[in-house]
């Protein structure tokens, strides 16, 4: 039958109108668009960095470096462990990338040794016999390990690169050891490499108690071996309270000194002494933790540092214990907690009455002074803005002219009624196409302009085919009605198989694609699907819809 | 009505396609063979995406390029083999370096791009030769913030771990030789920027460490067997395994010779040209499905027709569109080549070239193996048997 259901119109006919109105405003101008709602405006294509310019990197994290220092550290402790448990043993080596190696004095002591590395890390898988004992992380461990590494990277990155939230970049995760770092609009790479490379500063103070105690927060004369250093809470409240300080605050140039800001705007303050215990660049790790059952299990957060800053911070607390030890992030203390007891094992807790989502925040802030691993950038991608609006240029021309060309073709093999028909398909598929990558929000890369381009004249070959069968079945004898139905009906299966294979090509191309190729798999694939609907039922609903009107005796094509 | 429709081709065709099917079959084999020659000798000229290396994108200040000049100042730099083409129109040039080989070399320009960017004082030595390593020296005392900010000036990246520690003006950087290579891509990039940064501006820049070239390389030739191997799969699961027998060798035959298109113009193989030879396996299979799927409903309707008159037949009944649906995929692409710009010139010829030789392909290779494969062997009658071996 050519007749479509009525229900079968009202879709087609919704489903068009739905695909104009998706694809509407990558062609409204900005004025009229402004005037329409937020989540309309925001059905738009995002043009590829080809297009729009930006710089794109992709780097490798050293995971094996990473994994080689922490069996290193394993190494130091398991040493460690073992003479304080008094075990003889001829040597603990590490075996680069894989495990830690202890051989023992002697074989009988194993059930001792065993019991003491238990207690260093209960988790490690154990192997070995006689006196060897291999000593390895569990591959869950490792996973989670290296899951932990790009995503910390991940986060500073975006910390780093992004200080004032306006640029909007892409930074995601690429397979095991990479990250995929996007940035629009930028060109000057060399100054975003400088940003990747610039570190929170994270330092740790005592806290000028003398000062606290006599009364004033903010005294008008400090000592000259302090200085004041508003919190973060603080910050957050003057930020919540008077948007506009916080505003002249970032805005300020030069930048305004931590004291300066205290004195201006009276946030929430500390006095700090100068001088630095221990810097951020000898922090190891930070956590998220749980205290122990019989201590309340309340959250805190666990930090470990390398063997100088153990030494300095060991010292340090072990002098002042009862005074706060404030944790400085940048320009401001992101906590002070009071030092209990001598922290000298190198690692340490903080406790305090925290949440999870609080301890998780502040272990992720001590964490971000370093990188945990070494980025490397093994991809690099620059485009100016100028070379992009080329691309735009030229795509859009090419586009243009291949559409014009397509459609004379059609009309002027097929003539006015069917080749109009077709071409009127094929702009409503590219109409759909356009709809689809907005709601998806694909990019647009020129490559992708490329599979447009091509969709335009694929999508009319659909037509091309039902048109074929509907010439030889005119040409059998048959009426125009009936040529029309059994035309549609019988090309179908050719319709179908040949665009399967053309499907195929496409999917396959996005699963193993990267970067502008997806792009183009992407128009393309999305082109060949839509275009099934078009060209055969949206012109099936035309062609009948004329045949009712007119009744022709003749079909002319 | 406002004009009548032309039929691009009268109807009822009798061509004797088949029977040219041993000239046909002569001259694919040369060409494909003369492909396969071709790129085993010559070699396919590889893009930065699989060799690795550096592509820049630069265009002169002032006036045209001058390539010459610009070639030899480059290739003094010590950076390898530079390349040099006109891109798009005469001010503008595409500069193509060699993947870089971390050698010494590399650290004495990133010595160079140092002292330029950092400052005199600063200097870049290779450490001991059995590894990677690098040592920085400062003119003065390093802390973190003047190492940072320096390092990255040489394209270095996020290497803190490694921040040098207590009094000292020498920071040494642990590489792996690999991880050097990576890194002297971003020196030669510096370098290439201090030299002739003056007189050009760079509109844009692309770097493919080695890793990355060998990985895409890899990727790239998995996703061409995986997309023949599934198309063939699907033609003959629809059809029967002679159609997709047929349909492998038609399309083995369009990126085979595209290939050698490759190679005699010595276009750029890049990732866009990978994606042109898998739309060129799928596409030209359309035209094959085509006349595949008449081939298979004239087997139905006439069962005593000797195969060859069959295909022949069915080739003519499905000849209007299969000039069609090429023709329409031919102007579009046609406008592609003329004006979508010198990026994707390589893709744009290679998708025309696809399309003719897929049309040539669905009737003289697909077709034509449906004969070699005995499609339908017992049912030639006697008398089409005879005419057949008279011909031979």
């Amino acid at each position: 039958m050519l007749n479509l259901q009525r229900w079968q119109t009202i879709a087609v006919i919704t489903f068009t109108a739905l695909a104009v109105l998706f694809a509407l405003p990558n062609v409204l101008p900005a004025s009229l668009l402004d005037h329409l709602p937020g989540w309309y405006q925001q059905s738009r294509i995002n043009l590829g960095l080809d297009l729009r310019g930006g710089a794109h990197f992709l780097l490798e994290a050293d995971l094996r470096s990473v994994l080689n220092e922490r069996l290193t550290n394993l190494s130091d402790s398991v040493r460690a462990e073992l003479r304080k448990q008094q075990v003889g043993f001829k040597d603990v080596t590490v075996d680069n990338g894989r495990a830690v190696v202890v051989t023992l004095r002697d074989e009988a002591q194993r059930a001792k040794a065993l019991e003491a590395i238990h207690t260093v890390d209960p988790s490690l898988a154990v192997s070995g016999s006689g006196d060897a004992i291999q000593l390895a992380y569990s591959d869950q461990d490792l996973f989670r390990r290296k899951k932990e590494v790009i995503d910390q990277s991940i986060e500073i990155l975006r910390r780093r690169v992004d200080e004032t939230g306006t640029i909007e970049p892409t930074i995601v995760r690429e397979g095991d050891d990479r990250i995929l770092l996007q940035m629009p609009g930028i060109k000057d790479t060399t100054d975003l490499k400088r940003k990747i490379n610039q570190t929170a500063k994270l330092t740790f103070h005592l806290v000028n108690e003398d000062i606290v105690s006599a009364g004033s927060s903010a005294p008008a004369t400090l000592p000259p071996t302090t200085s004041l250093v508003p919190t973060r809470e603080g910050m957050q409240q003057l930020r919540a309270t008077n948007p506009k300080a916080w505003d002249d605050i970032q805005k300020a140039d030069p930048k305004l000194s931590p004291e300066q800001i205290c004195r201006r705007f009276q946030p929430q303050c500390l006095p700090v002494f100068k001088r630095v215990v221990v810097g951020g660049e000898d922090l190891d790790d930070a956590k998220a933790t749980f205290e122990n059952q019989q201590s309340g299990g309340r959250p805190i957060i666990s930090f470990t540092f390398n063997a100088a800053g153990g030494r300095a911070f060991c010292a340090a607390t072990r002098a002042n214990i009862g005074k706060r030890l404030a944790i400085q992030l940048d320009n401001e203390i992101i906590s002070a907690p009071v030092v209990q007891s001598a922290i000298c094992g190198g690692s340490g807790i903080i406790t305090g009455s925290f949440t999870t989502q609080q301890t998780q925040e502040q272990a992720l802030l001590l964490r971000s002074g370093a990188l945990p691993a070494t980025l490397s950038i093994i991809q690099e991608s620059t485009v100016g803005a100028d070379l992009g609006a080329d691309a735009i240029h030229s795509g859009t021309v090419a586009a243009l002219v291949g559409t014009a060309l397509v459609i004379l073709f059609m009309l002027a093999v097929y003539g006015p009624l069917f080749g109009g028909f077709a071409s009127l398909a094929m702009i409503v598929n590219m109409l759909l196409v356009f709809a689809g990558m907005s709601i998806l929000g694909a990019s647009l890369t020129l490559p992708g302009i490329a599979g447009l381009v091509l969709t335009v004249g694929m999508s009319v070959d659909s037509n091309v085919l039902i048109y074929e069968r509907v010439r030889e079945e005119k040409e059998n004898g048959r009426s125009p009605f009936s040529a029309l139905a059994t035309g549609y009906e019988r090309a179908l299966t050719a319709v179908i198989d040949s665009n399967l294979t053309a499907l195929i090509a496409g999917v396959l191309l996005f699963g193993f694609g990267s970067g502008p190729i997806r792009g183009f798999a992407t128009s393309l694939t999305l082109g060949l699907l839509t275009h099934l609907f078009t060209a055969t039922i949206f012109t099936r609903m035309l062609l009948s819809a004329w045949v009712r009107w007119r009744r022709p005796t003749e079909l002319p094509i | 009505m406002l004009w009548r429709p032309h039929h691009l081709i009268r109807a009822h065709t009798k061509f004797d396609f088949l029977g040219k099917r041993k000239m046909a079959l002569f001259l694919s084999t040369t060409v494909n063979v003369l492909s396969l020659v071709g790129a085993l000798v010559f070699g396919l000229n590889f893009g930065i995406d699989f060799e690795g290396g550096i592509a820049v994108q630069v265009r002169a200040k002032e006036g045209t390029i001058h390539l010459d000049e610009l070639r030899s100042t480059l290739g003094a730099l010590g950076i390898g083999e530079v390349s040099l083409q006109e891109f798009g129109d005469a001010s503008t040039a595409l500069i193509r370096v060699q993947r870089q080989e971390g050698n010494a070399q590399c650290v004495a320009n990133a010595d160079r791009v140092m002292k330029r960017r950092a400052g005199d004082g600063w200097s870049v030595k290779p450490g001991p030769a059995d590894t990677g390593d690098v040592e920085f020296t400062a003119p003065s005392g390093l802390d973190s913030a003047n190492w940072r900010d320096a390092v990255s000036r040489v394209g270095l990246t996020a290497q803190e771990r490694q921040l040098p520690r207590g009094n000292t003006n020498i920071a040494r950087i642990d590489m792996t030789h690999d991880q050097r290579a990576e890194w002297c891509q971003q020196v030669a990039i510096k370098l290439v920027e201090d030299t002739i940064g003056d007189k050009y501006d760079f509109r844009g820049t692309e770097s493919v460490g080695p890793k990355i070239g060998a990985e895409l390389m890899h990727s790239g030739v998995i996703a061409v067997i995986a997309t023949l191997g599934a198309i063939a799969i699907y033609v003959w699961f629809r059809f029967e395994w002679q159609f997709g027998v047929g349909a492998l060798i038609a399309m083995l035959h369009d990126v085979l010779s595209t290939i050698g298109l490759f190679v005699l113009l010595r276009l750029d193989f890049s990732l866009t040209a990978l994606a042109a030879l898998l739309t060129i396996a799928g596409y030209s299979i359309n035209d094959t499905v085509v006349v595949f799927d008449r081939v298979r409903e004239n087997m139905r309707r006439y069962k005593k027709m000797g195969l060859v008159e069959l295909l022949n037949f069915s080739i003519n009944e499905t000849l209007a569109r299969t000039l069609m649906t090429s023709g329409t995929v031919f102007v579009a692409v046609l406008a592609l080549v003329l004006f979508g710009g010198p990026v994707l010139y390589s893709f744009s010829i290679a998708m025309l070239w696809g399309v003719i030789v897929g049309t040539y392909s669905s009737i003289w290779i697909a077709c034509a193996s449906l004969v070699y494969l005995k499609l339908r062997p017992e049912q030639l009658r006697p008398s089409e048997e005879k005419s057949e071996k008279a011909k031979a």
